[in-house]
């Protein structure tokens, strides 16, 4: 039942945060009955429009119709009553509360007009589950089912308060990708059976490519383009989302690998949940060599680099590094055996945001008898001087070194982590998501930095979302599935098409250890 | 009788047991207040405060309108008016719920004592009206809990039905749900169209009724009229320690309440045993324990759940 | 907890908060039938008017200071000493019965055994609350809050029975010290003792660790994000059982000073909630060191002064009034400057809007 109406319209809207314009004139149709992706990279807008569409902020200026009438109020309350049900991707749910009270909650049904009725809500939720072919317990709390079926218990959710155009925000980011396809199936079911309309915010192409009708791309607040799906392929929409087809000058890679310098075996660690979140599983890594992850998000690689430099206990196994056995010691004591870190999540592991981009630079170093006087008291002057040639050495740039890290932009953020790490000399590096939100100036900078690094004989292990890094900086690429390497590649013997095959465990080499 | 059965017959008298009622009673009233706040996410430790007010404003109100109502209708708007003062600044203004808190109980010790003075001078008042206790014939025919239930305060009473609201408003009410998912996960309230900041100030207010509440039953029905300096004398924080053990059921905070004034009406009966300081501490410590079980049982769970 | 900068926009809203509360205390000075004016002035006099009750102000000032300085250091990695009020007491405790204990020994024994005995008991009562915060992740705040009141009832316990002083008169406290032992008084007639002395060196060496040296900066960055300070490779977790611990000990030595400097016995009435006052101190100073030490006199002053409000028949109260007002004042500035700007901004999106229409 497809047509040409439009179900939603955005009319030059605008949001400007303090010091972000996060959405810039944007106008856009949504149609009735299609599924419509939006795409762009972290921090393009995208989640900021939907917000907007939902009724959760208010635009700085323009106007959003929804099935022909304005909205006046931007209040989450009457948009749901037009029909508007989202998924976010951080999941509103009430952890200790049941299944079928999560997917009524704000519209219970009652009984003698003042009391909750729990029975009703799991028979209605036992119909919802009936209509749309999604299976989820009802009585269980939902802190204690897993991530998928959460997802499911959102998506019900939205569909229990009359939701026809349905939002997800990022769905597949916590997915497996038995996981994913089930959801498409929904997706597909509900588009079809039911007419309704489905935005979906994504940055994996392939996904877009897979499940939309047609694809819209935001760039710095402002769409850039809207595309019917089956004119575009997934390098066209890449070209869209950075701005330019992307070619970095080709990196100069020198010497040979050496001596094992970090050596993994048989690990087994646990998830936070405490579930098995990496599976028996050994690799080596040589001097003079960068060794690139390459898996979906939530397959392991995470716990992998959190268990090898101490942020989590190791369940079973071995971590040995420059010959040095590692396993179960604290994060610092890893570093003084040689192993130095660029953690995925700065903000949270990264840097002290309330602390000056000094202090940031100078932890770890913090004891050196240069920064101190009599033994104790802080050299402020050194420490100065220390940060200040650090800042111009890996070019910094923000409001100087006494000014707050929090205050900098993610991608000075990121250099000050890597500055910082990088300084120490550690025979071992162990990176991850070096440029997750970095602009690409500051990308090109970061990358030639870690290949520098490669050059001069350390050993790296790289993991990163963005599998054309992972193509452009790794002498070696596994690929993990579920906590287990599927696959070991030398780079150059293998296309990234292929890769993902390994990445989504549909092929796997034989007993495999990298 | 060996020394032991005496100990024993003294503890479970029905004595002991009627002055248990009676030191739970406004303890319980607060903790079932603070549950409220509990559970919308505020930790709340400036009950001690909310009380002394009502104590205080209770006598007041009694002593110039010459009537116990009046005193208890005086008592009810100004913990109305805390309860509102208390969400502006913790909800509205975002400051810190503890600092808040904390400055709210000096601030009634303050407030009331200088009061008090001023008003009544430094002798404070006594013999207002007063709220009296019911005796209630029938109850006189049953044995023990006869005795042990009746001749009480209004507010024993009406405290049982304060557990029960309290107890349906939040397990079994739409409203009870929204009040939890404003404490433990306020975005889920907010994207599904309710404001949990409101959730909040309901639940502040309800913890100000409660508790001037409480402390009118104090001055009003246990001091027969009598208002006395920081009479409230910590009631406010074995409150608190009350929410916390109970995990802010109401239910289960009447009998954390009523585990207090057990302890506290032995302490008074086997003073030439052990020290009445000695038992006081017990419930405490009890409370601490309960805190270290709970966080032990979740990791239990966890563990649980990694294995299946 | 709101980490912020002493600057100059925090310097005016105090100034604000100090000012309007006092124009609070006025209007309730007003309603009860007296001069605020009056009252002001005998407050200053209370305060100053005779050598005395300087010293007073400037003892007061130090048992709240060392408190407030106890609750910053705790605060710098994260943890929240709510029970220093427990800890005084244990250590005023101890230290005290030492000095019964080794009564005839010198005072050179005496003492720093009495001063040991105080951080050592206070020290371990605080070091409880931190590993269990540690290791359990049971929150600090409410354990403290329990362990103040178990720490009063057992010193009330102690004081009336096992220690109890052999005179009469008194209900709970224990034996007078021997007058040799006691810290010498510095001004005739006032509470000031040597024991500020000590005071002033334990206050500049958590100054200057907390401020100058390399183990502070190691503990702010605990503090404010102890995920990145463990990632770094700092100890956290026995970072923050140490500065508990410290705290508390801090905490037992004011007790021991109130004992050996003030009252010569121990009585529950060795503080009346004078931790809690010291912590809304360092709660305005916003933890740090010199602001709280500074903010110390300030409220020490008005709390002497209240004093003299009696002469001109007016209830000294009025200094808990005007105190926690200015703290009301002070905590939701924040939010509300927020607020403000808030609408100051939605405000000028509608009158640009409205320009451009």
């Amino acid at each position: 039942m497809k047509n040409n109406e439009a179900v939603i319209r955005f009319e030059h809207v605008s949001m400007q945060f303090p010091g972000v314009l996060a959405n810039d004139d944007v106008s856009l149709e949504i149609r009735r009955g299609e599924v419509f992706a939006l795409i762009g990279e972290n921090g393009a807008g995208k989640s900021t429009l939907m917000n907007i569409l939902y009724g959760i902020q208010t635009p700085s200026s323009g106007e959003v119709w929804i099935k022909g009438k304005r909205v006046e109020q931007y209040d989450p309350r009457i948009v749901i009553e037009q029909g508007v049900g989202m998924v976010h991707q951080h999941f509103m749910l009430v952890p200790s509360f049941t299944v079928a009270q999560n997917i009524v909650l704000s519209r219970e049904p009652r009984k003698h007009k003042i009391f909750f009725d729990n029975a009703a809500a799991e028979a209605a939720a036992r119909k919802l589950e009936a209509e749309y072919g999604l299976t989820v317990p009802e009585t269980e709390a939902v802190e204690d089912i897993s991530v998928g079926l959460q997802q499911r218990v959102e998506i019900l959710k939205a569909l229990y308060r009359g939701a026809e155009i349905l939002i997800l925000d990022e769905p597949t980011a916590v997915l497996t990708p038995q996981e994913t396809e089930e959801l498409f199936s929904v997706i597909r079911r509900v588009v079809r059976d039911k007419g309704m309309t489905v935005i979906i915010i994504t940055h994996k192409l392939d996904e877009v490519m897979a499940i939309s009708d047609r694809v819209g791309v935001m760039r710095k607040g402002r769409l850039v383009g809207i595309h019917e799906t089956k004119d575009v392929d997934a390098a066209k929409l890449a070209s869209l989302m950075v701005g330019r087809p992307v070619i970095f000058d080709e990196l100069i890679r020198s010497g040979e690998p050496g001596a094992t310098a970090l050596r993994v075996e048989h690990l087994q660690v646990s998830d936070h949940r405490g579930l098995p979140a990496v599976r028996d599983l050994s690799l080596e890594l040589r001097a003079g060599e960068i060794l690139g992850i390459a898996a979906i998000e939530g397959n392991g690689q995470s716990e992998l680099i959190e268990a090898i430099t101490g942020m989590i206990p190791v369940r079973s196994g071995r971590v040995t590094v420059l010959g040095r056995e590692v396993t179960g010691l604290e994060p610092g004591e890893i570093r003084a055996a040689g192993l130095a870190h660029v953690p995925e999540d700065r903000l949270a592991t990264g840097i002290s945001g309330l602390a000056t981009v000094a202090d940031n630079l100078l932890i770890g170093r913090q004891r050196e008898p240069r920064f101190n006087r009599f033994g104790i008291q802080q050299n402020r002057k050194a420490i100065r001087d220390y940060a200040q040639e650090v800042y111009q050495r890996y070019d910094i740039r923000g409001a100087g070194v006494d000014s707050l890290a929090g205050d900098m932009s993610g991608g000075n953020m990121q250099k000050v982590v890597i500055a910082r790490e990088f300084s120490f000399d550690t025979p071992v590096l162990v990176i991850s998501q070096p440029t997750r939100g970095v602009d690409v100036g500051a990308i090109e900078f970061i990358h030639s930095r870690i290949m520098e690094k490669r050059n001069q004989g350390a050993a790296i292990l790289l993991s990163s979302a963005d599998l054309d890094e992972v193509f452009r900086l790794s002498d070696r690429i596994i690929t993990l599935f579920e906590g287990e390497i599927t696959g070991t590649f030398r780079a150059g013997e293998i296309s990234k098409e292929d890769v993902g095959l390994y990445m989504t465990g549909s092929k796997r080499q034989g007993g495999q250890e990298a | 009788m060996s020394e032991f059965e005496k100990i024993l017959s003294t503890v479970f008298s029905v004595g002991t047991l009627q002055q248990m009622l009676r030191s739970a009673t406004p303890v319980a009233l607060a903790a079932i207040g603070g549950s409220m706040t509990e559970h919308a996410g505020i930790m709340n430790i400036g009950m001690d405060g909310m009380i002394l007010m009502g104590a205080f404003f209770g006598v007041l109100g009694s002593f110039l309108g010459q009537s116990a109502l009046a005193g208890l209708g005086l008592a009810l708007l100004i913990g109305v008016l805390v309860g509102l003062f208390f969400a502006l600044l913790v909800v509205r203004y975002k400051s810190d719920e503890f600092i808040i808190g904390c400055a709210l109980n000096t601030f009634a010790l303050g407030l009331t004592s200088y009061l008090s003075r001023s008003v009544f001078g430094n002798n404070g008042t006594k013999g207002n009206p007063a709220l009296p206790a019911l005796h209630l014939p029938f109850l006189s025919k049953i044995p023990i809990l006869g005795p042990m239930l009746n001749d009480q305060s209004l507010f024993v009473y009406l405290t049982w039905i304060v557990v029960l609201l309290a107890w349906l408003f939040v397990y079994k009410t739409p409203y009870g749900l929204w009040l939890r998912a404003s404490g433990e996960k306020p975005d889920t309230l907010r994207t599904a169209g309710i404001s949990p900041k409101r959730m909040q100030w309901i639940a502040s207010l309800l913890c100000g009724i409660l508790c001037a509440l409480a402390g009118a039953h104090l001055s009003l029905g246990q001091l027969s009229g009598t208002f006395a300096e920081n009479m409230s004398n910590s009631r406010g924080y074995i409150a608190f320690a009350c929410v916390i053990f109970a995990a802010a059921h109401p239910g289960k905070a009447y009998l954390a309440a009523l585990m207090f004034g057990f302890f506290e009406a032995i302490g008074l009966r086997l003073q030439s045993y052990v020290s009445a300081d000695l038992t006081n501490t017990i419930p405490y410590l009890i409370t601490i324990i309960m805190m270290v079980y709970v966080v032990a049982r979740k990791q239990q769970r966890k563990k649980k759940l990694a294995r299946a | 907890m709101i980490k912020q900068k002493i600057n100059t926009g925090y310097l005016i809203s105090l100034g604000v908060s100090v000012l309007l509360a006092f124009l609070v205390g006025a209007v309730i000075l007003l309603c009860t039938g007296h001069s605020p004016l009056k009252a002001y002035g005998a407050m200053l006099s209370g305060a100053f008017s005779a050598p005395r009750h300087v010293g007073d102000v400037l003892e007061y000032a130090m048992v709240l200071g060392l408190c407030g300085l106890a609750c910053d250091l705790g605060s710098r990695v994260g943890i929240f000493n709510v029970g220093g009020e427990g800890q005084l007491l244990i250590g005023a405790l101890t230290a005290a019965q030492v000095g019964v204990a080794l009564d005839g020994a010198s005072a050179w024994v005496v003492i720093p055994l009495a001063a040991m005995a105080a951080i050592a008991s206070a020290g371990l009562y605080a070091l409880i609350p931190g590993v269990l915060k540690v290791k359990l992740k049971v929150n600090e705040v409410i354990t403290t809050i329990m362990l103040n009141t178990v720490a009063a009832s057992l010193c009330q316990f102690m004081a009336k029975g096992p220690w109890k002083s052999s005179n009469r008169t008194l209900i709970a406290a224990t034996e007078r010290l021997n007058a040799d032992y006691w810290f010498g008084g510095l001004l005739r007639g006032s509470k000031l003792s040597t024991a500020i002395f000590a005071a002033a060196a334990i206050a500049f060496v958590v100054w200057y660790v907390m401020q100058k040296t390399t183990p502070g900066y190691e503990m702010k960055l605990t503090g404010q994000n102890p995920r990145f300070a463990r990632f770094s490779g700092l100890r956290i977790d026995r970072k923050i059982i140490l500065c508990m611990t410290v705290s508390g000990a801090m905490c037992g030595l004011v007790g021991m000073f109130r004992v050996y400097g003030a009252e010569h016995l121990f009585k529950p009435g060795v503080s009346n909630d004078y931790y809690f006052e010291g912590l809304m101190v360092a709660m305005i100073a916003r933890y740090q060191p010199l602001a709280t030490i500074l903010l110390s006199l300030f409220f020490a002053v008005l709390k002497i002064g209240a004093e003299g409000l009696q002469q001109v028949g007016v209830p000294n109260q009025i200094y808990l009034i005007i105190q926690t007002v200015i703290i009301f004042f002070m905590a939701a500035q924040g939010g509300f400057l927020e607020q403000l700007s808030h609408s100051r901004n939605l405000n000028s999106i509608r009158s640009s809007k409205k320009g451009g229409a």
